[in-house]
């Protein structure tokens, strides 16, 4: 968690910031797709059309990489996630 | 044909009888105390952490609803709990809001009046209500939570972890096929229910 901890953590994130954090939703077979779709518009402000791509990308392949920046903007992004009932997690991007 | 509907000034009513209501209320109240669970040990903490939503506590919560609101957020343990540790007395508080609105929305109705709508005369003991174009997305996400929750007691998405592919329809077939007696019929139908009601939210509210 980068909020409040060690500076040398944040450092390392400023280091390689050419290998940013990602947010990834993976598929919960309870949310129903619309809701999905919806939730990825509202949150993110992606289209309807670029949401629907993702929510099927979650649907197909289990997972998908919705956003990308830093690990706050990240933690941010999965805490908003949990907030609406979706499943995500973030990692690094070169975990993806 | 979904109990939701456009109203002429563009805010959206649903109309609901008062079993479904009843039905609706206790969930909410249900999910409520659940999400309130441990309260008293956030509270008991450091009050300067309190205030600002940190927690004493990293640990994963007992109950398995809990675990299923409050997915691990990190595939190592160390970050996880860290990540829990600073957001998860916050995400209960914005989902314990959620429920609130929901059942304040059902509750503050009193008795309900009998209505008319057109020239079709309906069911005694139904009810309409505005749904405060504020509160759509509390509206549904506090139906997914209730969603949610009760797919842990049926078992629905367990597995989904390791990868297992989840087939909806074998899990529908499966609760069709049992006795009316199994109680677990009757928590399917109610699981059943609200999607359908969230979908028809969805229907009204999505944009083209």
């Amino acid at each position: 968690m980068a909020l409040g901890t060690a500076t040398q953590e944040d450092s390392e994130v400023d280091l390689k910031a050419d290998r940013p954090w990602v947010c990834i939703v993976w598929d919960d077979p309870v949310n129903l797709m619309t809701y999905v779709t919806y939730v990825f518009m509202v949150l993110f402000g992606y289209s309807k059309e670029r949401a629907t791509e993702l929510m099927l990308k979650v649907h197909n392949e289990g997972r998908a990489q919705v956003s990308s920046g830093t690990r706050e903007e990240m933690e941010r992004d999965v805490q908003r996630l949990h907030e609406y009932g979706l499943w995500a997690t973030l990692q690094r991007d070169n975990e993806y | 044909m979904t109990p939701f509907k456009r109203e002429e000034n563009g805010e959206i009513s649903i109309e609901i009888s008062t079993q479904e209501s009843h039905v609706l209320i206790s969930l909410t109240e249900q999910l409520l105390e659940l999400l309130s669970q441990g309260d008293s040990h956030f509270e008991a903490q450091d009050p300067l952490l309190h205030l600002v939503g940190i927690s004493d506590s990293d640990a994963l919560p007992d109950d398995p609803v809990l675990r299923r609101l409050f997915p691990d957020a990190y595939e190592d343990l160390a970050s996880s709990s860290e990540f829990r540790r600073y957001t998860e007395y916050g995400l209960r508080e914005k989902k314990k809001a959620h429920a609130r609105i929901i059942y304040q929305a059902l509750t503050s109705q009193g008795e309900p009046e009998e209505i008319t709508g057109g020239n079709t005369p309906i069911d005694k003991g139904s009810f309409k209500l505005i749904i405060n174009s504020a509160e759509l997305l509390d509206w549904l996400s506090g139906l997914n939570d209730l969603r949610l929750a009760l797919a842990v007691r049926l078992g629905i998405g367990e597995g989904r972890k390791e990868g297992m592919n989840i087939d909806t329809k074998a899990i529908h077939n499966k609760y069709e096929l049992m006795l009316e007696s199994d109680p677990m019929k009757a928590v399917y139908a109610v699981y059943s229910w609200i999607g359908w009601l969230q979908q028809g939210l969805l229907e009204e509210i999505s944009p083209e």
